[in-house]
């Protein structure tokens, strides 16, 4: 670093450029299309010139003198034989052909028309609007005169064939100008008489030997005798004539437009004159934008931009020698219009209509415009987003013993990714210790630099050497090792939970370890996800991480207030074993129970057996984990209500809901009134209770846990019987037609409705018999009841009926001719025709059903697949469309124009992680707030009654005021 | 015809005269353009407010009780 301040861009502008300035700033005219010659050297005003740049290192440039690797290169310039069209500029060049004067070069409007222009585009521009609306306006108005108003000269209109073609439509003589006048000059109708020629004459003021010669197509009339004719006979005698316009021409009309007439267009004339869009000199980018490759055999394979440019310059050649030999004008416009296509695809190849220039394998070329576009393009791919050092990606795996703050490295990719230590006096032992252990060795060192800036590998033959050489002022790149602070990384990251900071716990195998409660905000599972790991490179971005971005700093999430880390899945099930029936535990279970958490110590017992051994409950272990003084009270998720009362759980299931992730409210609670740190011991050690607990209990589920009673199985075939009967029933009336149809629906639909209705209820009948004959200690009916895992639902379909299978919401009505499978009769209504699965997935399906339920299966794969690339994409547009949104010092939200768009932040000023999340609570209680401070603030309630009250203390200048004194002070 | 400024559901927007107005430029230091703009032809505007005037839009929050906020008539 050379201590440069940085710098701010005061502005920046944008316009044309001047082809003097192309020659100006060329560093060789290019005029051979060749590269290098056959010895290799680079031929002079080449394309390889050296004066354009050094890509060979060891070679000197020979503009600027420096080497390859500093020298940016240098452009060079092609002298076009002839203007051709800047295809980017193709639209403007139409609008400025359409709306200027092919005479007088003029905007066509009036001296109050361009006034209301001036204004409206002062205006825009004030409003920081789209300024094309205007201008466009403006070229609509200019477009409509068929006369300049300045020098009266007839407009034609211009038809632009893309993309580079114009051409001026006029209005000419027909080819056919005697036989349509003779057609006009025969009678209407059947009696009336044919005009004759001496009619015409006498009518038309034209001698009528002249119209004798007209009519026998000898003579062409003249402009004035034509309408004449027209007028007399009512008649068209002309065709359209298309009149094109070369890019010479349109260069000398651009030249003559005044500069006054491009200000009301928008234009800055001093930046752009409208004849730099058509090139008449065409930049060389410099070698180093278009370096050649060396291949395996010696061969130099260059680059598209490269070959283009051969192409440009083989046809301007010709085209000037073509013109010198003098040539016909035909082979000339060919050859014109050859090198406006070059030109073109050079600059953008992928424009419709034309067809892209390729390689010699029938590879299109990526020219100019490609390189910038698109998402492997400059802008998206290179400096949106650029690859970077010290990173590392593996798959992950959970362990329960770390903290949710920690993340377990691989020893190999600690050893690869460094951290660099400065070395003073204090750490001199300990950086010489790190070197020593060289690169393979743990926690050990791979790079040194010495204070003269040389950067020495630290391998295994000179660590021991290299460790008695590192002195205060050096630099140690260490390995990583346990408490570095690193950032952790899962695609894709759709919120800012997505990237946070983790602490280094080195440890050995292949894959990085983590928590399993952090497995939400990185939407995180272990089925081979993979996730990166970036080392911190400085001591301000360590520092920051430190503070912003540790995950238990963001355990409340922004998008709902609450916490998004919490207890999950066998944690839950765990803590309600452990409290819904509030079980008793002897001293060995209860201390083993808490064996992993910091509780070292049991409270006293909550009872004696009938033999006189202590035991202690289940609520009062898990109360161990809980702060002193927390108050609680909130209904739980298996239906009861909770209280804490100081740090004791009294009463209640802890499941989701409490310590949950996605807005448990003890995590929640003790995350706002306590802080993040109280938060994430607590999670931590719910979570390795929760271990613990379900080792103890003993967790597990299988196909027997499922299965109900014969009788109640009889039950639900009964159920579904009843259904099916039902339905029947529904069908009948139909076809009686006796159904009447609800509000707003047909028959037809009112009929599906009914039968869905009557089979969606036999489902849940299904499913209630089914659930009544499940005990409360069933695995699945814990799960589903605590919030683990799982629903209801996915009970009653396990153990009672799958139910109805739909596609579109719909029951399923595809297949066959008037029927779903060919098992069946054409328009048969019933149900099992129409994908009703009246088995469990304990019984198994029938081959049928299970058509059908792959059928709905399908639907939701599909509607998933979908809606992530619609929802990406949606996702993708909203960031580019607020990414500029920044909340400024005074509170209030703005754009990079300092455009207000909110006055105060979320038009409250608070941050949703943290006020309130209760709805029927202020979002903010200031009351509160003060109290707490003030308590905080003074020693006891005197002192702040003192600093409250409004009385002041009496100067204490006699003894008259110690009765005071005395009264205050409580003695 | 319904007066959509009747609506309970639409907050209230009164034109600010040429004081209040100097206020909130002053208070945001801003231009009377970098306000967020709302349509001449937007129902909820009262009758009176012309394009170039500054509406104050008085909302209530359930945060803050009252949110206000500034809008630039255009055309």
């Amino acid at each position: 670093m050379s201590g440069h301040a940085p710098k701010s861009i005061g502005s920046l502008s944008f316009g044309l450029m001047d082809p003097e300035e192309y020659r100006d700033m060329s560093a060789t005219k290019v005029i051979t299309a060749d590269t290098y010659d056959d010895d290799g050297f680079p031929i002079d005003m080449g394309l390889m010139d050296p004066r354009l740049g050094v890509i060979d290192p060891g070679l000197e440039c020979k503009t600027c003198g420096k080497h390859s690797g500093s020298c940016n290169g240098h452009f060079g310039h092609i002298e076009l034989a002839a203007p051709v069209i800047h295809v980017g500029f193709s639209k403007l060049i139409r609008r400025l052909l359409r709306g200027t004067c092919r005479e007088c070069s003029r905007l066509t409007l009036d001296e109050n028309e361009r006034q209301e222009f001036r204004d409206r585009l002062d205006r825009t521009r004030e409003l920081g609007d789209d300024l094309n609306d205007v201008t466009k306006a403006a070229i609509r108005q200019a477009r409509k005169k068929d006369y300049c108003p300045h020098c009266g000269a007839v407009q034609y209109d211009i038809n632009h064939e893309k993309p580079t073609t114009y051409y001026e439509v006029k209005q000419v003589l027909s080819s056919e100008y005697p036989q349509r006048i003779a057609a006009a000059m025969e009678p209407d109708e059947e009696d009336d008489e044919p005009v004759s020629p001496h009619d015409l004459a006498d009518e038309t003021g034209i001698d009528a030997g002249r119209i004798q010669e007209i009519l026998s197509g000898e003579f062409r009339p003249r402009e004035e005798d034509r309408q004449a004719i027209e007028k007399a006979l009512d008649v068209d005698l002309t065709e359209e004539d298309m009149d094109k316009l070369m890019p010479s021409d349109i260069r000398d009309w651009f030249e003559d437009i005044p500069d006054e007439d491009l200000e009301v267009l928008g234009i800055d004339p001093e930046k752009s004159r409208p004849e730099w869009m058509i090139l008449t000199v065409l930049p060389v980018p410099p070698v180093t934008a278009r370096p050649s490759i060396t291949l395996d055999n010696g061969q130099r394979s260059e680059d598209d931009l490269t070959h283009k440019l051969v192409d440009i310059i083989r046809i301007n050649q010709r085209f000037m020698e073509n013109r010198e030999a003098g040539a016909p004008q035909l082979i000339i416009e060919d050859l014109w219009e050859l090198l406006q296509y070059h030109v073109t695809t050079f600059m953008d190849n992928e424009i419709s209509g034309t067809p892209p220039a390729r390689h010699r394998s029938g590879r299109p070329l990526k020219t100019l415009s490609q390189r910038l576009k698109g998402k492997e393009g400059r802008f998206r791919g290179s400096l949106s987003g650029k690859r970077v050092n010290f990173s590392a990606r593996t798959v992950i795996s959970p362990d329960p013993t770390l903290s949710l703050n920690e993340v377990g490295v691989p020893d190999r990719v600690a050893k690869e990714m460094t951290q660099t230590m400065n070395v003073t006096e204090r750490n001199l032992e300990e950086a010489r210790r790190y070197v020593r252990n060289g690169p393979e060795g743990h926690p050990g060192a791979n790079y040194v630099r010495r204070p003269d800036n040389r950067r020495l590998k630290v391998t295994e033959k000179n660590c021991e050497e290299l460790a008695e050489k590192v002195k205060p002022g050096w630099e140690v790149s260490r390995h990583l090792v346990d408490g570095d602070i690193v950032i952790f990384n899962r695609q894709p990251s759709l919120h800012r939970m997505s990237i946070m900071a983790h602490e280094v716990v080195v440890m050995p195998y292949k894959t990085f370890r983590l928590n399993t409660v952090v497995c939400p905000p990185y939407n995180a599972d272990f089925d081979g996800d993979e996730m990166n790991m970036h080392a911190l490179q400085n001591e301000e971005a360590r520092a920051e991480a430190r503070v912003l971005m540790r995950v238990q700093e963001q355990m409340l999430s922004p998008r709902f207030g609450e916490n998004i880390i919490g207890a999950i899945q066998d944690h839950i099930s765990a803590t309600y074993l452990l409290t819904h029936t509030n079980p008793t535990f002897n001293e060995t279970q209860a201390l083993d129970l808490l064996r992993a958490t910091s509780v070292d110590e049991l409270p006293e017992p909550d009872g004696h057996e009938d033999d006189g051994t202590e035991y202690w409950t289940g609520r009062s272990i898990f109360s161990e984990l809980l702060p002193d003084g927390l108050d609680l009270e909130f209904t739980s998720s298996a239906d009861d209500t909770v209280v804490i009362e100081d740090g004791q759980h009294v009463e209640g299931t802890i499941d989701e809901d409490a310590v949950g992730a996605f807005g448990g409210e003890i995590v929640d609670t003790i995350a706002k009134q306590y802080d993040r740190t109280r938060a994430r011991i607590f999670i931590n050690e719910v979570g390795t209770l929760a271990i613990r607990t379900i080792m103890h209990f003993g967790f597990s589920i299988g196909i027997d846990d499922e299965s109900i009673p014969p009788e109640a199985q009889e039950q639900v075939d009964e159920a579904i019987e009843n259904a099916y009967a039902r339905v029947e029933e529904l069908i009948e009336t139909y076809e009686r037609g006796e159904l009447e149809s609800l509000p707003g629906r047909t028959v037809d639909e009112t009929l599906e409705m009914k039968i869905m209705q009557t089979l969606g209820k036999a489902r849940d009948s299904a499913g209630d018999i089914a659930e009544d004959h499940f005990d409360d200690d069933n695995p699945a009916v814990i799960m589903a009841d605590s919030g683990a895992r799982g629903s209801m639902l996915n009970l009653t379909q396990m153990a009672g009926a799958v139910g109805q299978q739909a596609v579109r919401g719909e029951r399923i009505n595809r297949g066959y001719e008037n029927r779903t499978l060919s098992h069946y009769r054409q328009n048969d209504l019933s149900a099992d025709a129409h994908g009703f699965v009246e088995h469990s997935y304990r019984e198994g399906l029938e081959p049928k059903e299970f058509f059908f339920h792959a059928m709905g299966g399908r639907e939701g794969l599909v509607d998933t697949a979908v809606r992530t690339s619609k929802s990406g994409y949606l996702q993708r547009r909203l960031i580019n469309a607020l990414s500029e949104l920044e909340t400024q010092y005074d509170g209030t939200v703005r754009d990079t124009s300092d455009t207000i768009v909110q006055f105060e932040f979320g038009e409250d000023g608070t941050s949703p992680v943290e006020v309130s999340s209760s709805m029927d609570e202020d979002a903010v209680d200031v009351e509160d707030i003060t109290e707490r401070i003030l308590d905080e603030e003074f020693a006891d309630e005197t002192e702040k009654q003192q600093f409250l009250g409004t009385e002041k203390r009496p100067t204490n200048l006699s003894e008259h005021a110690d009765d005071w004194w005395l009264a205050e002070g409580d003695d | 015809m319904v007066d959509v400024s009747q609506h309970e559901l639409v907050p209230d927007h009164t034109v600010l005269d040429s004081d209040e107005l100097e206020d909130v430029l002053a208070e945001y230091d801003i231009k009377k353009t970098d306000l967020p703009k709302i349509k001449r032809t937007d129902p909820a505007l009262p009758d009176e407010a012309e394009v170039g005037d500054v509406i104050k839009v008085e909302r209530d929050s359930r945060t803050t009780d009252r949110a206000v906020v500034y809008r630039l008539v255009i055309e």
